[in-house]
């Protein structure tokens, strides 16, 4: 699928988080294979995706690792957020409770994964206009004050859904070269709880005779 | 990751017990339950199961007692028995070609059609109800002789390891999972009160206002069942799916250490297809049944079975499902260890690009498969889980080991990460058949043997158990 056009400049892990049914998967199959099912199956655990966009003349591999939305699969799940540098946290427009999760899904953001995670929110589904359940300026505030992006999507008719991934692989790109200039990474280690920079290392070390992003 | 490393446990015996983990129900279990397993090598097996790698058994095993694996032979000796089976996977066999080293023949093929190639068989059709193997007349009829009077149980297993026939494999399963007792006399009155038991516990639980954890257990189980098998007419019925609910409901509160957990749905439906199956006339394909057209009777008694099965089934393997899923994840260190020494050149190939084994059985695990197969071949899979009865969460193992080595050659085709586990998520069993699955548990079978029965093999690696 993905393995043949393997040049790439960056590659950057992005994990999609949120509750169980909100539509993770089909954003993931929409970005990467730019497909859609009504009933897709829910995901166990976590599948994996990856897809490649351009940034100002530089190819930026992503990385993607869709996760179970179900509190069970937390133990799993978490161990997937290690390393990655951007996060989508997803929630369906046309169900409130989805989007009073967001907050517990930031916690357990803030507990597992790099402090500098790039987080975006996305209200899911925007195509369900006649059930929207949460006002856009309402999430759009939400986000301002807990310093996310935002956007909606809707992965059923495709809207934004290029965008959001487009989005927030840009922010990452824009913190990753900006820190590069300042100062190199250094090794390949997370600690949630201490202050250190995004970890900016090629997430596989095999791939390290391409051209990568910390070299 | 966390979880419990005793190595030991894994060579023994599955591992029951989980701190704060209630003890799994075991009612009416009153019949001895000798496993197949006490077989004390690949030899008495084979003998014991005379029909246990594939068709028909006359021609097919004639060659088999040619075999010798003793349990005496090394470590070494079985990998060479393992290395032998994968080299002679480019051996094209042509139709006519006797199958009596099948032994040797290993299941790694992708065409399904080879392996039914055996003179007087119909040729396989590529649709989606292919013919099974077990459906043999032959075998029908060993299982009618079994079955009409009270069976041993040791004998079931044995019978039933290779497949069961369509026609007896509801009232098989129900014997084998330990729901329906062996004596006949028994039978009715049991089946009565189970059933009549089911609909209590439905009137008196499902039907009434629910607290805020059964609250929570009903929204998850009704985002899930919809999208259960969304290519599957049947299942996007709204009876069946209302069926679905009830039998995952009551199985959640009935089981709080768990309660729901995505994936269980999936373990449901092999049940429930069989014991559907029972009321289909003309063996019509299930996937387009109407069940709205069975009488509520016979819905019921289809609804009540397979909750009972299911809850007989997950017993062995409910730490699978608990907190962090330990079950799990010490399953697949245990994935790992006994790759790491059955084929050393696949464990290294997939270090060495980083990925970890959690990565990828996972979801076998805790799917039992169901994710990775047709659906007909996990009801073919299921009649060898069955009949392991007790032994099966430790069976699971060798199979998810023997379903990784049968990739193999894809496996090391693919160079970097993305590719390996772009692969390892979505395997193509498509066109897979009960043959390839005679075939799978039969390797599970052998790694079985040749570790869980040789322990001391093993011992001078213990102290590694996972280096990454």
């Amino acid at each position: 699928m993905s393995t043949k056009d393997d040049e790439y400049d960056y590659l950057f892990k992005v994990v999609l988080i949120g509750d169980s049914g909100v539509g993770k998967s089909n954003l993931l199959s929409r970005f990467t294979r730019n497909e859609f099912n009504l009933e897709s199956k829910s995901t166990i655990g976590v599948e994996f995706a990856t897809r490649s966009i351009q940034v100002d003349g530089k190819t930026i591999k992503a990385q993607i690792w869709d996760t179970a939305g179900q509190e069970r699969y937390r133990a799993i799940t978490a161990a997937y957020y290690r390393g990655a540098v951007g996060a989508l946290l997803v929630y369906d427009i046309a169900k409130h409770l989805t989007y009073e999760n967001v907050e517990r899904w930031l916690r357990e953001l803030r507990d597992h994964a790099d402090q500098n995670i790039v987080i975006m929110l996305v209200g899911n589904k925007s195509d369900l206009r006649h059930l929207r359940a949460v006002l856009m300026e309402e999430a759009k505030a939400f986000a301002e004050r807990n310093g996310l992006s935002f956007i909606e999507t809707s992965a059923l008719d495709s809207t934004n859904v290029d965008l959001a991934f487009q989005n927030i692989l840009t922010e990452i790109y824009r913190i990753v070269s900006q820190k590069q200039i300042r100062d190199p990474p250094e090794g390949d280690t997370i600690r949630p709880n201490n202050v250190e920079p995004i970890d900016v290392k090629p997430t596989m070390s095999t791939d390290s005779v391409r051209r990568q992003c910390c070299q | 990751m966390e979880g419990d490393h005793d190595k030991t446990s894994f060579w023994k015996k599955n591992i029951k017990n989980v701190p704060g983990r209630p003890s799994p129900k075991r009612e009416t279990k009153t019949n001895s339950r000798n496993k197949p397993h006490g077989s004390t090598s690949f030899q008495d097996f084979q003998a014991s199961v005379s029909d246990a790698w594939a068709m028909d058994d006359d021609e097919f095993c004639s060659g088999l007692k040619n075999t010798r694996i003793s349990k005496k032979v090394s470590q070494s000796a079985a990998l060479n028995v393992l290395n032998t089976h994968r080299s002679t996977t480019e051996l094209k066999q042509t139709s006519n070609e006797s199958l009596s080293d099948t032994t040797t023949q290993i299941i790694h093929e992708t065409e399904v059609v080879r392996i039914s190639r055996v003179p007087g068989r119909p040729l396989q059709l590529h649709c989606s109800n292919p013919p099974q193997e077990e459906d043999n007349e032959l075998k029908l009829e060993r299982f009618e002789i079994l079955l009409a009077n009270s069976p041993s149980l040791p004998d079931l297993c044995k019978l039933s390891w290779s497949g069961i026939p369509v026609k007896v494999r509801g009232i098989t399963w129900r014997l084998l999972s330990g729901y329906l007792p062996i004596n006949l006399e028994r039978r009715y009155e049991v089946l009565e009160r189970k059933r009549q038991d089911y609909w209590t516990l439905v009137e008196k639980y499902y039907y009434t206002e629910h607290d805020e954890v059964n609250r929570d257990i009903q929204h998850q189980i009704n985002i899930d069942v919809p999208r259960m098998n969304p290519s599957i007419a049947l299942f996007q019925q709204k009876t069946v799916q209302i069926m679905f609910e009830r039998i995952l409901f009551i199985w959640s509160i009935r089981h709080p250490a768990s309660g729901y957990v995505q994936g269980i749905n999936d373990l449901v439906t092999p049940f429930f297809v069989v014991f559907l199956q029972e009321f289909i006339p003309d063996s019509k394909p299930f996937e387009m049944y109407q069940v709205d057209s069975l009488d509520e009777e016979k819905q019921k008694i289809i609804e009540a079975d397979s909750f009972w099965c299911l809850s007989k089934f997950l017993d062995g393997i409910q730490d699978n499902y608990v907190f962090a899923q330990i079950g799990i994840q010490k399953k697949v260190l245990q994935l790992e260890e006994l790759i790491k020494r059955v084929d050393e050149t696949l464990h290294k190939h997939l270090k060495q690009h980083n990925i970890s084994y959690l990565q990828f059985s996972f979801r076998w695990l805790n799917n039992l498969l169901t994710r990775e197969l047709p659906l007909r071949c996990t009801i073919r899979l299921w009649d060898t889980y069955l009949a392991e009865n007790d032994s099966f969460a430790t069976f699971q193992l060798y199979v998810c080991a023997a379903f990784l080595l049968y990739w193999k050659e894809d496996v090391m085709r693919e160079k970097d990460f993305q590719g390996l586990l772009l692969l390892l998520q979505n395997l193509p069993t498509q066109s897979w058949t009960s043959s390839q699955i005679s075939l799978l548990v039969a390797e599970a079978y052998k790694l079985k043997v040749m570790f869980a029965d040789a322990p001391n093999h093993l011992t001078c690696h213990t102290s590694n158990i996972s280096d990454s």
